[in-house]
């Protein structure tokens, strides 16, 4: 009894830490650390397609760039917390105006890495191919809807 | 000389003709159908779908009410559907033919060049057709469009007579011999039928295209987009970009750094760039590589 009330006091206290670190958390840090991982999932596209089409050779670094692109695929929908809308941003405020669609156009950001990645690691040619252009349209999907353009 | 028996024989005689003309008829169908097929991916190569569908994500393609922001006022695509109210049902070739290479409604009205009949000017006979023939299959939507809105001085349309008289010059598309079928298909997409210019390339204070700069980028873009140059140029421009960066770019909008575009662009990827043979993206890519190099602002 003593150990589970004990137990539970820690673990409020643990949350407690924890939400108040989080919420610590500067917006314009939030911006920059969301930057820096659209950043690296752009160079990794990059880098596999540069490999992909037979650009350069480096066919062993494949999976390195796949991997790292759908393990940050699972990562953006953490990216846009709220009070991230104004500042150094060139995310639209319609993103925390339609959390569901958003949502939606995320998931299909961490499938289609997911599925790209399983088809490198299968050696599946084709399936590479269907996959990147699906990596392609989530991408392009979000950002035609929800960033700025550079003017 | 003698007649050669066959021919006397009556059925014979009958059916040959009749099957040539049942086979005349079909390869006429045939001939119909593919011209059809060819006009859906002039239509697509054209443009005409980012243009020619409203803003709504479940606006029917072609059946117009796109807003359009431009630094001469808003204006507002009109239906391409063949619904006789409101489309362009009942136009014939020739209708098309004034309305795509001379930029004049069958009303005998002026269009405004927002609708890039400058480009389209030089598009061959037969593609023209092959579009007419496309739009006329589609099936009608009765879509009534907003109209212009313009400043007074621009609202009564036969102004672009005057305009026409300064700025439009159209001649058909020539081939350079010099060049190869592949240069000179680039050309006319880039030119004519996908009229890049209409965005990429600067205009000047009435709003012609200044061709002295083409495709060096246009900071007044419409949508209030700031439009890249897309000439060979050391630092802006696409001169770092290799024949195989734009093909990815015209295939998925991917740039060369991993990026994907969005903005208006996004969409010429998704209803016209993308839509292309692969042999069309390479002439496109091969035509681009070829111009000389020239700074964009």
């Amino acid at each position: 009894m003593h150990h589970r009330s004990l137990s539970i006091l820690l673990t409020i206290a643990t949350l407690a830490f924890a939400s108040t670190s989080f919420s610590a958390t500067a917006p314009a840090d939030a911006i920059k650390y969301r930057k820096a991982v659209m950043s690296a999932m752009a160079a990794h596209t990059g880098a596999f397609s540069l490999i992909n089409f037979g650009r350069v050779e480096h066919q062993d670094h494949l999976r390195a760039h796949v991997e790292a692109l759908a393990a940050m695929g699972t990562e953006v929908k953490v990216l846009f917390p709220a009070g991230t809308d104004t500042g150094n941003t060139d995310a639209l405020p319609l993103i925390w105006q339609e959390q569901d669609k958003f949502g939606q156009m995320v998931t299909a950001v961490e499938k289609s890495t997911a599925e790209l990645r399983d088809a490198v690691v299968a050696g599946d040619k084709a399936a590479t191919m269907k996959a990147f252009k699906a990596v392609g349209e989530a991408c392009k999907g979000c950002h035609d809807r929800y960033r700025k353009e550079k003017k | 000389m003698a007649v050669r028996p066959g021919l006397r024989a009556e059925p014979r005689f009958f059916a040959a003709p009749l099957l040539s003309l049942i086979a005349a008829s079909c390869l006429a169908a045939a001939a119909e159908s593919g011209q059809i097929e060819r006009g859906r991916d002039l239509v697509h190569a054209g443009g005409c779908i980012s243009c020619h569908t409203g803003d709504r994500p479940d606006a029917t393609p072609l059946a117009g009410g796109r807003r359009l922001e431009t630094p001469f006022g808003i204006f507002y695509s009109p239906n391409l559907r063949p619904d006789r109210e409101t489309g362009t049902g009942g136009w014939t070739d020739r209708d098309f033919d004034a309305a795509l290479r001379q930029g004049r409604a069958p009303d005998g009205s002026l269009y405004y060049p927002v609708f890039p009949y400058p480009a389209y000017a030089g598009m061959s006979d037969r593609d023209v057709s092959a579009i007419a023939a496309y739009l006329r299959s589609l099936p009608p939507v009765h879509n009534p469009v907003p109209p212009h809105e313009l400043p007074w001085y621009l609202r009564w349309r036969q102004v672009m007579l005057g305009w026409n008289l300064l700025w439009f010059h159209p001649q058909p598309f020539q081939a350079d011999q010099a060049r190869d079928a592949e240069w000179n298909r680039g050309a006319y997409l880039v030119r004519h039928l996908g009229h890049c210019g209409e965005c990429h390339t600067p205009r000047n204070f009435l709003g012609a295209r200044d061709d002295s700069r083409e495709l060096a980028g246009n900071p007044d873009g419409p949508d209030d987009e700031e439009i890249p140059g897309i000439r060979q140029d050391r630092e802006g421009g696409i001169g770092q970009w290799t024949i195989d960066d734009i093909l990815l770019f015209l295939e998925m909008g991917m740039l060369p750094d991993g990026d994907f575009a969005g903005s208006s662009m996004s969409e010429v990827i998704d209803d016209n760039t993308s839509q292309l043979t692969a042999a069309d993206r390479r002439a496109i890519a091969v035509y681009l590589q070829s111009l000389a190099p020239l700074h964009s602002p």
